[in-house]
């Protein structure tokens, strides 16, 4: 069970946080939600496809680092081995809060995981500075967490638009490694591009507008990382 | 005789009239110019009846043909999700006199028969229970799919609970604003006809006369065009299906989270029976009974008492509607250019909610073979009525078939029911068939039947009706395939129940966040 704290430089003074990236601290994810603010950086390391969030039934883009549960092939004694880690992956164990206001903006808070292996006394990056200010650590932190709350609603505007246009389609991945094991990635959906080519001027119009046509092209940009993610699934066999 | 069939015009604007026009309006691009021509006319003063709250699985791809969105539908029609009926105390009334009706067909159900095989061990289990996962979900106040489940894409089979009234509303807007029908609220004052007795127009007070090719009386039971003005017949069943009367009533629930179940419950009374079908916002129960056999205050003091136990004492404040019921239905539905769909058509009953979805497959088959000319139009009405009268008879055998099993001795309704002179033909030659046979696909005749040989199996089984097994041998591997077949439902059962949400729960995501349509 996660034991969520609200984050306050009295209680939490001396509190640090292990950066370091390895599945001791929970890396070992294979996929994470990323946000159309980030797809120019995602797309360079990682395929991106999108998912139905399994609360909600919408679609969300994610980027792929592995192709079993648990599986991260990006991860290995050395740490994380490319150049972007997702913000979503970088927030970790800090979470943000918000509390609605009637009649004006919510209230946002920072908050952190105390259960998370990553949170320290004695290792990492100190979260606050001597005296209560905030540390350059914690000031990336709180960038990065609005970051990801705007990108919560960028994301719906995205997928709104892309499914509204019938630009999505469902696929499954079948991959044979080196040693003739078969995979099978489903549940995932990515842009019919057949559908892309024969959008009307109007609607790509709106999509470019929206800020949205640049995201579907890098989406689709990602695709051939799918082929290096395989590679190194085959040189971990 | 070969002038093109290109206007119609439906009378009539409940869910019946909605359905058609919108089916045939969607089929034939009544939005276009080159597409039919689609009027409905309806009376600005009737009242919709509104009947028929439960769908059958049929619904879910009646909508989407219309281009209706499910999230809509289901957040307009304060619609629910309904997997199947639950019977309570049809066979002796008892209290564990409980039988499932699931949608979902047996498992294997079109390579296995497991019926054989279950009744070696019916001490045991429940015949639904063990060829299908479905009772045990509704049981449980699952829903039959998940958030990321497409729309109308399912896990469990099901169809619907819906408000009648808003339904017709939804269909309204739909149909007027998206498939071009062309929606008149004006009364008919008259029909004119042409010399060779074709109806010709409808007179209305302020439009005039208003042609048409071809007239489609959804009028419900007034059967204005069919009944009134061609004055086919009304062939009464009610020597069969002696149910003539039902007493309505909403029931709110008690908090605004209360459980609704996913399947309607229909629990036998003393001479009827009483519906119980789970809205988002309140429940829709009714008593249907016979007036023959029990008073109307006899009915609404069992109704009530159906209610107390849910809703203590205000159960007892709830105000009653009265609905006639007059089971039967017309000799024909087709008589020259004119065809009756729905109540206009006929009604039993609503055991087994066999209204909305001959509704559906009327307006299907108009619209699938609607006659290009007059001169074809009386080919695809013998068509039509050949197949609507064995459809008829077929819903008739199935109804009867949950009150013929019954063993209940607690009015003259139950033994009255199982004298042989109120049991069809068709019905009693099935049942002595399957003294000694299993309910299977080739006991039917149609490739569309209404009802499947496994709607018979589940209430057949579910009723205690004993099939003699042949005395032959089986084929060897049989138990061995069946056996398969029965973990299989099990295997299946556990991975839903840790998968799928409550009813309740589902219902309101959707109305958050809406279904994907892929």
């Amino acid at each position: 069970m996660a034991n969520h704290a609200v984050l306050d430089n009295v209680t939490h003074k001396d509190l640090r946080v292990i950066t370091e990236r390895s599945a001791r601290y929970g890396d070992n994810i294979a996929c994470s939600t990323v946000f159309p603010i980030e797809l120019r950086q995602v797309q360079a390391q990682y395929p991106i496809v999108l998912r139905k969030n399994a609360d909600s039934g919408r679609f969300e883009p994610i980027a792929l680092f592995g192709l079993n549960s648990q599986e991260n092939l990006f991860l290995d004694e050395g740490g994380w081995d490319a150049s972007y880690i997702p913000l979503s992956v970088e927030r970790q164990p800090f979470l943000i809060g918000v509390k609605p206001n009637p009649g004006a903006d919510s209230e946002l808070s920072v908050h952190i995981d105390m259960d998370s292996p990553r949170v320290s006394q004695t290792e990492g990056e100190p979260v606050f500075l001597q005296y209560g200010g905030d540390s350059p650590f914690l000031q990336r932190i709180t960038s990065v967490l609005l970051a990801i709350h705007e990108g919560h609603e960028q994301n719906r505007g995205l997928t709104d638009a892309l499914a509204g246009l019938e630009l999505l389609e469902p696929f499954t991945l079948d991959i044979q490694l080196q040693d003739g094991s078969k995979h099978k990635l489903a549940g995932l959906y990515t842009i019919n591009e057949e559908r892309l080519r024969s959008l009307e001027g109007a609607a790509v119009a709106d999509l470019h507008r929206a800020g949205h046509l640049e995201a579907v092209y890098m989406i689709l940009a990602s695709l051939p990382n799918f082929k290096r993610l395989i590679e190194r699934k085959n040189a971990r066999l | 005789m070969t002038e093109p069939v290109k206007r119609l015009i439906v009378v009539g604007g409940g869910s019946a009239g909605w359905l058609t026009a919108g089916t045939l309006a969607a089929e034939h691009q009544a939005h276009l110019p080159t597409g039919i021509e689609v009027i409905l006319v309806e009376s600005p003063d009737v009242k919709i009846i509104g009947v028929g709250e439960g769908t059958w699985p049929t619904m879910r791809n009646t909508l989407k043909k219309l281009g209706i969105a499910e999230t809509d539908f289901v957040r307009d029609c304060d619609a629910s999700f309904k997997q199947g009926s639950k019977f309570c105390g049809w066979v002796n009334g008892q209290q564990d006199d409980v039988y499932y009706h699931p949608f979902t067909l047996p498992e294997g159900y079109n390579r296995l028969n497991l019926a054989p095989a279950w009744q070696q061990q019916r001490q045991h289990i429940k015949f639904a229970d063990a060829v299908c996962f479905q009772p045990a979900l509704c049981e449980r106040g699952l829903a039959p799919k998940q958030i990321t489940t497409p729309e109308y894409a399912s896990v469990a089979n099901y169809g619907y609970h819906l408000d009648a009234g808003k339904f017709a509303r939804l269909l309204q807007k739909h149909c007027t604003e998206k498939l071009g029908v062309k929606h008149i609220l004006d009364h008919v004052t008259g029909i004119n006809s042409h010399p060779d007795g074709d109806i010709a127009s409808l007179a209305t007070r302020q439009h005039g006369n208003i042609e048409a090719d071809l007239f489609i009386d959804c009028s419900g039971f007034k059967s204005l065009l069919l009944g009134e003005h061609f004055g086919i017949p009304f062939v009464s069943k009610k020597d069969t299906l002696f149910i003539d009367s039902a007493l309505a009533v909403q029931v709110p629930y008690p908090e605004p989270d209360s459980p609704i179940a996913s399947h309607t419950i229909s629990t036998a009374q003393s001479a009827g029976w009483i519906w119980d079908i789970g809205l988002p916002s309140r429940r829709g129960v009714g008593h249907v009974f016979s007036s023959a056999h029990i008073s109307p205050q006899q009915a609404e003091a069992q109704l009530r008492a159906y209610i107390r136990p849910s809703l203590g004492p205000q159960a007892d404040d709830l105000p009653l509607r009265q609905i006639a019921i007059n089971p039967g239905h017309r000799q024909k539905f087709w008589h020259k250019n004119c065809v009756a769909v729905g109540m206009a058509a006929g009604f039993l009953e609503p055991l087994e909610a066999s209204a909305l979805v001959l509704v559906e497959l009327s307006a299907a088959m108009i619209s699938e073979q609607l006659p290009a000319t007059r001169g074809v139009m009386d080919i695809v009405a013998r068509r039509f009525n050949d197949t609507f009268s064995y459809r008829w008879d077929r819903v008739i055998d199935f109804l009867k078939l949950h009150y013929v099993l019954s063993l209940r001795e607690d009015s003259d309704f139950w033994a009255d029911n199982r004298s042989d002179s109120s049991i069809p033909d068709s019905l009693q030659e099935l049942l002595q068939l399957w003294q000694y046979h299993y309910p299977w696909h080739s006991d039917f005749s149609r490739a569309d039947e209404i009802f499947s040989s496994a709607s018979y199996q589940y209430v057949l089984y579910g009723m205690g009706f004993a099939t003699r097994p042949r005395a032959t041998a089986q084929a060897e591997n049989y138990n061995q395939q069946a056996s398969q077949h029965f973990q299989e439902n099990a295997r299946r059962l556990d991975k839903l129940l840790t998968a799928l949400p409550n009813n309740r729960q589902l219902l309101n995501k959707i109305k958050h966040f809406g279904l994907q349509k892929i």
